[in-house]
């Protein structure tokens, strides 16, 4: 009980789950909740809904789901209050997992046929709608782990990073516009991806990746305790296998 | 041309009957080679019903609502065609006319109920233009398929535009399909459910469509039923849940459930809330069309669908309860059902990704499953092709289970170790070739 003699908390803030909440983003968050509770490290889980005040000040992980291309829109207004708050969060390596919807509002604009979505500045990228949706399985092989990373993309947007880290080569399936072979971002501690399914409970090395992230960042040590993964670990192997020959 | 035509009849009734004769369900394959050989069969099968078609779309609730509605009518005296098996995309709805034509490729019937797959719609109008529509409700389901619920909406709306004179029998009690049907010209009437059942206020289900759809305002609720189905309204533009012609008031829900709309009371032996919503629909759509329905409580009484929902097995000293469960609205529904049975209890779960059931198994994390604790639960087994992310779904909500990749192996190894009381919940492409295990055990070992 290493880490129990020093009691150490995190606070992950789910931003908008009334309105951003496609694809299982619960799964992103009991992945992220249990595994520090099985390491015996407090965690907490913040819901902001779309009239709440969000303090970044108190958070330590945040999370931005998918929503529906309607309400991206409705949300992208609430957006602009929090724009200035949330940037000095990213600036300060605040850690960040957008997926989805929510990657695509990191960036400058969402370009739909109906009109521009306008972002939050946070990350330079841009993203515009594409003829048809990019809807499969995926694999990568990330710089943040050694497994590969495994999950389900389903996006109409094309989302261009200007040079910024890529979160992952795309071993199979489409990534980021179909063609850059790239997939998803990283800046500072930010991670943005189309990968749902969820993305965190078959990729445990990402989970504790932005464990790590938060717990440097607030307590300046990030000793892990290794869990034991084999669920994990087959679930994920069963899905490479089949996807790559 | 009439030679195609009965050609493409007497092939599509070969075609079923060798799949049915090794054990497969060939409807939809039937349907197919119909409309290779014939394409515009089903348009013009489906012109030789002689009173009027009803088609039943939703997410969930089309195939007991539907084989309902067909019981109903039936129970009246009426020849109908009904897709009771649930095969409900072009070929599958192409399939239930075919197969129910004479050898001179005519059909003889009053009636044809027929559910449809909501994006499949697009495919049946233009074959034949339905005189009603049950709406059943709108979820999230398949999203990979559909890409997000708000194209769902779009088809549906298309098709009604396209028919105008089709009428509409929506579920009042959810907020996308009641806007669907207020926005649509077409006549519409509603039902729903106008009080309090079951208290869901600590419930975190996601709930579809929590904004106004014509002014984006949070709508508020004077109470739930499950997911977003309730008693709504728009505190900024006044879209409300209509007023409901259709409306079902003391309702009681146990091991049988019960109901009274107007001034009937109806009663049937089944379990489920949901089933208050699909009884309900088939009443109001066929009392709509004019039917008195005094046989209704009869036909409930002897409605017993061979399709596993709620089907009934034994094996051995084990009672098995199969039923369906493919998205996070209908599995949530599933397990207020199976914890509504207090005795102890073994489940398995099988989990599918084939392209009919949606290859995006993310919905399994929508699902409340932690209600799935306590003492009267004996064991939890995942079983089908995505058993490992069943395991997985299981493990972040502190339950073991056990994983066996093969159905029959789950189910027999239950059978021998299990506590004798037994629910099976499937997806989809998992019903029908876990429904033929069942049949085949129960056979052999019984």
């Amino acid at each position: 009980m290493r880490e129990g003699a020093k009691k150490r908390e995190l606070v992950i803030g789910h931003l908008y789950p009334d309105l951003l909440n496609l694809y299982g983003d619960r799964g992103n968050i009991a992945c992220l909740m249990k595994r520090c509770q099985w390491r015996g490290i407090q965690a907490k889980t913040v819901e902001f809904e779309s009239e709440d005040r969000v303090d970044f000040g108190s958070l330590d992980i945040v999370l931005l789901g998918g929503g529906s291309d309607r309400e991206q829109m409705l949300v992208c207004e609430k957006l602009k209050k929090i724009r200035q708050d949330f940037k000095d969060y990213v600036e300060d390596g605040g850690v960040v997992l957008a997926v989805c919807g929510g990657y695509q509002l990191l960036g400058k604009y969402y370009q739909t046929r109906e009109g521009t979505i306008e972002g939050l500045h946070l990350v330079d990228l841009y993203t515009e709608q594409g003829e048809r949706r990019l809807i499969d399985n995926i694999v990568l092989q990330s710089p943040l782990c050694k497994m590969p990373v495994v999950g389900f993309e389903n996006h109409g947007g094309r989302t261009y990073i200007n040079g910024n880290k890529p979160f992952g080569k795309v071993l199979y399936g489409s990534g980021n516009d179909g063609s850059s072979g790239y997939e998803g971002v990283i800046y500072k501690n930010v991670i943005g991806t189309y990968l749902h399914g969820p993305l965190l409970p078959k990729n445990p090395q990402i989970c504790d990746h932005l464990l790590q992230k938060a717990l440097e960042r607030k307590y300046h040590s990030a000793e892990l305790t290794p869990l034991d993964d084999k669920q994990e670990q087959e679930a994920n192997a069963y899905m490479v296998k089949r996807l790559i020959k | 041309m009439k030679v195609r035509r009965i050609l493409a009849v007497w092939t599509a009734k070969a075609a079923c009957g060798i799949c049915r004769h090794i054990g497969r369900q060939g409807v939809t394959w039937a349907g197919k080679l119909a409309l290779m050989i014939y394409p515009p069969i089903l348009q013009e099968l489906a012109g030789e019903v002689r009173e009027k078609i009803f088609i039943v779309c939703g997410t969930n609730g089309k195939t007991t609502t539907n084989n309902l509605l067909c019981s109903a009518l039936e129970a009246e005296g009426e020849k109908v065609i009904c897709n009771h098996t649930g095969s409900n995309m072009l070929n599958g709805v192409a399939a239930a006319f075919v197969l129910a034509a004479d050898l001179w490729g005519n059909v003889d019937a009053d009636y044809a109920c027929i559910e449809v797959d909501e994006a499949s719609t697009r495919h049946i109008f233009p074959q034949f233009h339905p005189d009603y529509m049950v709406l059943t409700n709108l979820f999230r389901d398949q999203l990979d398929r559909y890409g997000e619920i708000d194209i769902t909406i779009d088809i549906l709306k298309g098709v009604m535009n396209s028919a105008p004179q089709m009428e509409v029998i929506v579920n009042g009690d959810d907020a996308l399909s009641a806007f669907l049907a207020m926005e649509c010209k077409n006549p519409w009437i509603a039902y729903g459910i106008g009080e309090q059942v079951a208290d869901t206020s600590d419930s975190k289900e996601m709930r579809e469509g929590r904004f106004c759809r014509k002014c984006g305002a949070r709508l508020s609720y004077r109470f739930y039923h499950y997911s977003q189905l309730g008693d709504y309204a728009c505190p900024k533009c006044g879209f409300a849940r209509p007023p409901i012609d259709y409306d079902a008031r003391e309702v009681q829900l146990g091991d049988q459930l019960s109901f009274r709309v107007g001034k009937e009371r109806i009663v049937a032996n089944y379990r489920g809330f949901y089933n208050v919503y699909n009884i309900l629909a088939a009443y109001a759509a066929a009392k709509n069309a004019g039917f008195a329905l005094t046989h209704f409580n009869q036909m409930l009484k002897e409605f017993h669908p061979e399709n596993g929902r709620m089907e009934q097995f034994r094996i051995r000293d084990t009672s098995i309860v199969l039923n369906l469960a493919k998205n996070p609205a209908g599995f949530n529904q599933n397990i207020s059902a199976v914890m509504a049975d207090e005795s102890l209890k073994d489940l398995i779960i099988v989990i599918n990704d084939n392209d009919q059931d949606g290859t995006d198994v993310s919905w399994l994390w929508d699902v409340d499953f932690d209600r799935f604790c306590g003492d009267r639960i004996h064991s939890i087994t995942v079983s089908g092709i995505r058993c490992q992310d069943m395991r997985l779904r299981l493990k972040y909500t502190d339950i073991p289970s056990i994983l066996e990749e093969d159905v029959e192996s789950a189910i027999w190894g239950r059978v021998v170790d299990g506590c004798g009381n037994l629910y099976v919940l499937v997806n989809y492409t998992a019903l029908f070739s876990t429904r033929n295990i069942l049949k085949k055990l129960e056979g052999e070992k019984s």
